[in-house]
């Protein structure tokens, strides 16, 4: 089972890391969030997979690792916040620029700034 | 000691001036001369001792991890130069008071002018390297702003610019060389450094630390092939011309190869290095100067020419040599310093200084005729002048060499011949400017200069003449300790007269006289072969080199960085490619110890749907509404994966973020083109970043194999031992979040927070322009509001709200807890939003959102706070269980009000995003104005 | 516990508590309000992290045990030498563009303070925390404030920046958690001197494993410290955002740089037998390419604020260098030079501000334009600063510089460090000197308007600009500081040790 659960996270990492090289913005967003489903995901994994015994006191005697459970979370909570801050961003890109390449339409000249 | 202060004086100096600035003119002189002139009584209090051959240094630590101590000597060398520096400093002082018209601010000038005599005495009488190229470098600084001084004229700028390019970076190879040398010698205290001679000579690093300072001394020193920016530095005001470029500061690199002498000097290499450098810039300079009709210029390549003269005898390697260099060291600045004055005062009551213009002055200007003329032939070596002196001495050390082997009578010939074009040119620049007919064009009629303004050169002259009619008596005492300073053991035999009797010296002079006359008499000829030639202005020469390498480097630079972030994040992936494979390749299996768990059916399902949700994903990338499906169907699975492997809080986390996130890419999508246009990435990079991520992806895939498949010591048995005890809470995830790492979460509700204020202030700003239809064209629904929608999930909301309730309240000890309560409320409110509208929601719920992630981090931050009262850490928790009637016993815990504020966060930040969004999609359909 | 034994966590919690304050109805209205709040604060913050700073020379290391769980379970900070020397700077910076911004930049749009602020409290965060994963945490609240920092002001073209800038370091924050993930795997702990202990024990498999996780870190560290090839994104991005906040980030490479000199310095230095030095055969040559990368940028450099940016580069590159080094006398070297290349780069970022506000149309362009109402002074600084960033007497600058070339001892490393380092200073100076002269001397025409700076905008660049000759002046007592906190951070911290520090 730990290979078919590795086979997957490899997998999501690769596409997610895939659509991070495109050149849309929306685009970059969903390859981000592919990606931090594969991260959580691997990193759950770094204490093991454990099936039925999740880290909840009772009467069973071994549990999960806790710990890698609750980095995900604060993992996802991050990642969440990540997220919406890109696709707002990547509206405002969209809204700027009138493109949602992640270059903009024009090549970006630090020189012909401006004034804002 | 007096001397220690010597260098201090003229720096309080500097502010001086700025402050007299004020006051007249002759006011600001003096008090800008007053200092300096302390600091010169200061050097004649001690002048005796050092003429009795003493030498003193002492010195205070300053920044000792990097050898660099504030510390003073004050030997021969030093006296000498040090008397220069503000003898003709002051002079110079005088003659620029007269010298500067009204419109230059005279403050700066001065306040520039006396932070260079300060370098340059902190060069001279610097007993540390380090603080003698602190010195260094800031005598190429105050030369900058005092060449640039008339900032206004380009040539000014250019020929500022190149002076301290060339300077600068002959000072950086210094630095490395002195630092170098300190290795070797294992300190940078010149006492030391002077006396292990040997010991660097034979060390490895000779070569390389006698090039660095020979770089760094002959940038300053205007050697070939470093000359060039001499001439160009004549841009400057001709007070700073005369005390920077004839006296002083050419003299800084002399002055170096003479403090080194016992260290670096003696070897075949500084022989023929510094004697054959010398040589080829005497002849050099000697030449052009001739063919220069600007006075200044023609004055600039003496200048080197006699420069390379003195290099040329510190090359020779012998003590007779060396002495020489000293004498022609003080005689140079003397009669080149009051040359240049006298160049500066025709300049000023003539208006030019071309001499094909200014012909005939000596009856316009009598007196100053007089004085030039008496300087240009001390220049040109005539006896009874103390140019004669050195001159002899140096005519008969060429006779005591042997660089060239059985060639080296070739030397004293081009000394011979580099003399005639001395005389020759001195000759030009008398005969021409007060001979020679009648001025041609001037602007003005020239007159003699105001009485003072010919004082300094009077001065200087009479020098001249004193030392060239009784040397002995004026500066053998001086010489004799300097030259002490310089060989670093006791002097030979050496005779300061004017008379030695008939020997070949003096028929190299007679012959460089008469040779120098040959050569003035028949110049046309020589002009019109020098005419040939194209001049060319190393200015323009310089600056295009400069200009080709700034357009070679934005070359460069554009193809580096494009601007693509394609380009970057693959540099970005592919460096992360590179550092993390190569381990892996020497790892010979990654499956670890532990056994694997038996696969089922469900897990195969589960992840067939994983691997066919991304692949579809990026298959239809440019369907962005079918790839945000996929996209939730896989984040759907993680979640249930969750569930499955023992994480019930994850699954709940990922499960409602998973939500609240595809509402906001729905949202989003809104204002996107519904499809990607494919034409933009090309093929090549597809396959490279295909092939890039998928690497990446099998290695993740084999480390996380790796990593389930070891067994692993951790430290989570502790959180399982002390949840309950320590934490007052059963669900160990959870305690961890709120308790043992408590502070991650706080950190964590933090930048969720961020984010929020963030996402406000980009949709603050935002102009969206909205379509009125749909991107296949069809009409956007007329009913915004579906009645039945709007029923069911008002009626929906207590529901969701007593869930989230439950769900907060249950957390401490059993899946849940307030960042998954607070995304339920959240989710209850947003469907209100989409239900009926951001308008009738604004009437109902009127907080702003962002007071209430404030509020929610207050009260997670006070809670932290909290336990200080009980004298306990931040974050420390508390927990009690407490027993009231009909509700029985429950738990109380400084964790619970702790994830209060998680809840209030985590609502404030996702409300305030979605609704700001939501306000966007619901306003005019045709533009979004800015709130 | 005395409200002093709280001292090490203040830095964190000021920025925090009054971040969040300004958010409330009362200051968040009133613009005025903030700025005296957030300047006070600023000043407080000063004051205590050299409180901290003197406590620690006293009593040596100092730590906070958050949630008094004892390492390596609960979070530990730790206060040494290093960390709390890079906390004084932030602070300082932190006072400085706080001065800068109330001159009128902090009108420009919503929420300045707050998230300046929240910048600070992660960057204190990073430097004090002793835990892996908390370390990540506050990485991500620096960056988040950092995004929403960089579009402050609006504007296109920091919209464009942003993107790029956000969306790799989104990558970069998803390796780190890789990384991280690989590291608690093998070693089963996120402290770092737990991990410290437990690197030289892995067996031989885990041990490649945590040794490819130790170097995904160096690859998300360089993306922020900016090294080659991660540097992409650094010109475009300071160049474009408004004056403080590009200012604030002069720091920020240097977060990367401290991570780096944490992890793989120490966890992964001397003391990590079979991992140990791991990241050097890579630093070396990065961090010569980078000073090289960075000159060439320097040298096409057409505006004054790009040119700090590559200015920064160049920084990094140097500090890279100290890293690869790995002596004390090295890091003590690059302890001071990174003081005063954060200190001279931060003030260069603000002047170029005033000298855009002052040159019209042609803004900070190395174009001839009409002379600016505040050449005069202006100038001056820039003269100053310049002679400083090049390493030239008499500002603090050539102290650096001349310790790092000291502490090249190895004549094969000196072959290259000695022409890279001084060639990088001889490009700077004419890049600068044709700066200075371009945007000073080469005016057409007087200066037609009255636009002048705000005296506090002045009052914070001369903040910073004082700094520089008094680290010369007291050059001895820096230097000696910065020895001690070499030696100490070299020396590494086993969790006994750390333990014991609590007692």
């Amino acid at each position: 089972m730990e290979l078919v659960y590795a086979i997957c996270v490899g997998f999501m990492s690769a596409c997610g890391i895939f659509l991070m090289l495109r050149g849309h913005t929306f685009t970059l967003v969903i390859g981000l969030t592919l990606l931090s489903y594969a991260v959580n995901l691997f990193l759950f994994a770094s204490g093991g997979l454990t099936i039925g015994e999740p880290a909840v006191l009772s009467s069973s005697e071994n549990y999960a690792d806790p710990l890698p459970q609750a980095l995900v979370l604060t993992a996802i909570v991050i990642g969440f916040a990540m997220t919406a801050f890109a696709v707002i961003l990547a509206m405002r890109g969209r809204a700027d620029l009138g493109s949602d390449h992640v270059d903009g339409i024009e090549p970006f000249d630090p020189l012909a700034e401006e004034k804002s | 000691m007096h001397y220690f202060w010597v260098p201090f004086l003229p720096m309080f100096g500097i502010i001086v001036p700025l402050l007299a600035n004020k006051l007249n003119r002759s006011a600001c002189t003096l008090a800008t001369a007053l200092l300096p002139a302390l600091a010169l009584g200061l050097i004649f209090l001690d002048l005796p001792a050092v003429l009795a051959g003493e030498s003193f240094s002492q010195s205070v630590d300053w920044i000792p991890q990097l050898g660099l101590s504030l510390s003073f000597r004050l030997d021969g060398l030093a006296a000498l130069f040090s008397i220069l520096i503000l003898g003709i400093g002051l002079l110079v002082i005088l003659y620029a008071r007269y010298y500067l018209s009204e419109k230059d601010n005279m403050g700066y000038f001065y306040s520039y002018l006396i932070m260079f005599m300060t370098a340059m005495l902190g060069i001279v009488m610097s007993n540390n390297m380090l603080q003698l190229w602190f010195f260094w470098e800031l005598t190429s600084i105050s030369s900058f702003l005092l060449i640039g001084f008339w900032s206004h004229n380009s040539d000014a700028r250019k020929g500022a610019r190149m002076a301290l390019t060339i300077t600068g970076a002959g000072g950086l190879a210094l630095l490395a060389g002195i630092i170098l040398l300190g290795q070797v010698v294992g300190s940078y205290e010149l006492d030391v450094v002077l006396n292990s001679g040997e010991l660097v000579k034979q060390s490895p690093y000779y070569i390389a630390i006698l090039s660095l300072f020979l770089i760094g001394a002959f940038t300053k020193s205007a050697q070939f092939p470093f000359h060039f920016w001499l001439p160009h530095a004549m841009a400057a005001p001709t007070p700073v011309s005369a005390y920077l470029h004839s006296a002083t500061m050419v003299k800084a690199g002399i002055f170096l190869l003479a403090r080194f002498y016992p260290v670096l000097a003696g070897t075949e290499t500084w022989f023929v290095v510094v004697s054959l450098t010398g040589l080829f810039t005497l002849l050099l300079g000697a030449y052009t100067a001739l063919f220069k009709h600007d006075l200044k210029g023609l004055l600039a390549y003496s200048t080197i020419s006699h420069l390379g003269l003195i290099v040329l005898l510190l090359g020779l390697n012998t003590e007779l040599a060396a002495i020489a260099a000293i004498f022609h060291i003080m005689n140079h600045a003397v009669f080149k310093a009051s040359l240049f004055m006298a160049a500066g005062i025709i300049d000023h009551e003539s208006g030019s200084r071309d001499m094909r213009k200014i012909n005939g002055l000596l009856k316009y200007m009598p007196i100053t005729a007089t004085l030039a003329m008496v300087a240009s032939a001390s220049m040109a070596g005539v006896p009874l002048l103390n140019g004669f002196l050195s001159k002899e001495m140096f005519f008969a050390e060429t006779l005591e060499q042997s660089i060239l082997g059985a060639m080296s009578w070739l030397i004293p010939v081009l000394a011979t011949i580099a003399g005639a074009f001395s005389v020759a040119y001195s000759l030009r620049f008398i005969h021409d400017v007060f001979f020679n007919g009648e001025p041609k064009g001037l602007t003005k009629t020239p007159h003699e200069p105001p009485r003072y303004m010919r004082v300094p050169v009077e001065i200087l002259v009479t020098i001249c003449l004193l030392v060239g009619i009784f040397p002995n008596y004026t500066i053998g005492p001086l010489l004799e300790s300097t030259s002490l300073a310089v060989l670093n053991h006791e002097l030979p035999e050496y005779s300061l007269s004017i008379w030695h009797g008939f020997n070949l010296p003096l028929l190299m002079s007679g012959l460089a006289a008469t040779g120098g006359v040959a050569i003035y008499l028949n110049r046309k000829h020589l002009f019109k072969f020098a005419g040939m030639f194209p001049d060319i202005d190393a200015k323009i020469v310089f600056e295009s080199c400069i200009q080709a390498a700034v357009a070679w480097a934005q070359k460069v630079n554009m193809k580096l960085e494009n601007g693509s972030l394609q380009r970057y994040a693959f540099c970005l992936c592919f460096f992360a490619l590179l550092l993390i494979a190569p381990p892996l390749f020497d790892l010979d299996t990654t499956r670890g110890s532990l056994p694997e768990t038996p696969i089922n059916g469900a897990v195969l399902v589960a992840a067939i749907l994983i691997i066919a949700g991304s692949l579809a994903t990026i298959i239809w990338s440019h369907y962005r509404l079918i790839a945000l499906l996929m996209l939730s169907l896989v984040g759907l699975v993680v979640s249930i994966t969750f569930a499955y492997f023992s994480a019930p809080d994850l699954a709940l986390t990922q499960l409602s973020v998973e939500i609240v996130t595809v509402i906001l890419l729905l949202l989003a999508l809104y204002f996107f083109p519904q499809q990607t246009p494919t034409s933009k990435s090309r093929p090549s990079h597809f396959v490279r970043d295909l092939t890039v991520a998928s690497f990446i992806g099998c290695i993740i895939g084999a480390i996380c194999f790796a990593l389930m498949t070891h067994p692993l010591d951790s430290i989570s048995e502790f959180f399982l031992a002390n949840s309950k005890t320590g934490g007052g809470g059963t669900n160990v995830v959870n305690v961890i979040l709120v308790d043992f790492r408590g502070f991650d979460t706080f950190g964590e509700i933090t930048v969720l927070g961020i984010a929020a204020l963030g996402i406000h202030k980009l949709i603050a700003r935002m102009r969206l322009s909205m379509r009125t239809k749909d991107y296949d064209g069809r009409l956007w629904a007329k009913d915004k509001y579906p009645v039945l929608l709007s029923v069911v999930s008002q009626s929906l909301l207590p529901l969701f709200l007593l869930i989230s309730a439950y769900i907060f309240m249950r957390g401490h000890n059993l899946p849940g807890g307030g960042f998954i309560a607070g995304l339920i409320t959240s989710i209850a409110l947003i469907q209100q939003y989409l239900a009926h509208g951001v308008d009738w929601m604004e009437k109902r719920v009127n907080v702003s959102y962002h007071y209430m992630i404030a509020a929610g981090l207050t009260i997670a931050g006070l809670t932290g706070l909290g336990s200080w009262i009980f004298g306990r850490p931040f974050l420390t928790s508390w927990f009690e269980y407490v027993s009231l009637p009909w509700i029985g016993k429950f738990e109380l815990a400084s964790a619970l009000v702790f994830d209060i504020g998680v809840y209030f966060t985590v609502i404030g930040a996702t409300l305030l995003i979605l609704a700001s969004l939501g306000k966007l999609t619901t306003k005019d359909r045709l533009t979004v104005g800015e709130r | 516990m005395s409200l002093f034994d709280h001292l090490v966590i203040f830095p964190v919690l000021i920025p925090f508590f009054v971040a969040v304050v300004m958010l409330f109805p009362r200051l968040n209205n009133s613009l005025s309000a903030q700025r005296i709040v957030a300047v006070a604060t600023n000043l407080l913050m000063v004051v205590v992290a050299f409180a901290l700073l003197f406590r620690v020379e006293e009593q040596g290391i100092q730590t906070y045990v958050l949630g008094d769980w004892s390492a390596p379970f609960g979070i530990v900070l730790v206060a040494d030498l290093f960390s709390v020397l890079m906390v004084c700077l932030s602070a300082i910076l932190g006072l400085a563009v706080t001065l800068y911004a109330t001159g009128g930049e902090d009108r420009t749009g919503a929420f300045f303070y707050s998230l300046i602020m929240f910048q600070v409290m992660g960057i204190n965060g990073a430097f004090l925390t002793g835990d892996a994963f908390n370390l990540f945490v506050f990485f991500e609240v620096l960056l988040i404030a950092s995004y929403s920092l960089m579009i402050h002001g609006g504007g296109k073209h920091r919209t464009q920046a942003n993107i790029h800038y956000v969306f790799l370091n989104l990558i970069g924050s998803s390796l780190f958690l890789f990384g991280l993930g690989t590291l608690y795997g093998t070693l089963g702990t996120l402290n770092f001197a737990d991990m410290a202990d437990r690197v030289p024990l892995l067996s031989s498999n885990e041990l490649l494993i945590a040794k490819s996780g130790a170097l995904l870190l160096l690859a998300v560290f360089g993306l922020k410290a900016a090294m080659l090839p991660l540097h992409f994104w650094l010109p475009k991005a300071y160049s474009a955002t408004s004056t403080p906040v590009a200012a604030l980030f002069a720091i920020m490479t240097k977060v990367g740089i401290y991570s780096i000199w944490r992890v793989h310095g120490v966890i992964f230095g001397d003391q990590a037998g079979e991992l140990a030095n791991i990241a050097l055969p890579w630093l070396w040559p990065i961090a010569l390419l980078t000073i090289v990368a960075g000159s060439i940028a320097l040298l096409a450099s057409k505006s004054l604020r790009v040119l700090c940016s590559n200015l920064v580069i160049v920084s990094v590159g140097t500090l890279l260098i100290t890293i690869s080094l790995n002596t004390v006398q090295a890091t003590a070297a690059g302890i001071y030079y990174l003081l005063h290349s954060t200190v001279a780069c931060a003030a260069m970022f603000l002047l170029a501000g005033l000298i855009q506000q002052q040159r019209g149309q042609a803004e900070d362009r190395f174009v001839a334009a009409r002379a600016m109402s505040q050449s005069g002074i202006l100038g001056f600084i820039f003269a100053l600063l310049a002679i400083a960033l090049i390493g030239m007497p008499p500002l603090s600058g050539f102290v650096g510089k001349a310790l790092i070339l000291q502490s090249v001892t190895v004549a094969s490393q000196a072959m290259w460090v000695f022409p890279i380092l001084l060639g990088g200073g001889l490009i700077a100076l004419i890049a600068l000197s044709r700066a200075g002269t371009s945007l000073f001397w080469k005016t057409t025409g007087a200066n037609t308007s009255a636009l002048k700076g705000h005296p506090n905008q002045y009052l914070a660049i001369g903040l910073l600009v004082a700094i520089l000759p008094l680290m010369v002046i007291f050059g001895g007592t820096v230097s000696d500081y910065a020895q001690l906190a070499a030696e100490q951070l070299k020396s590494g911290l086993s969790l006994q040790q750390l333990n014991e520090v609590t007692k």
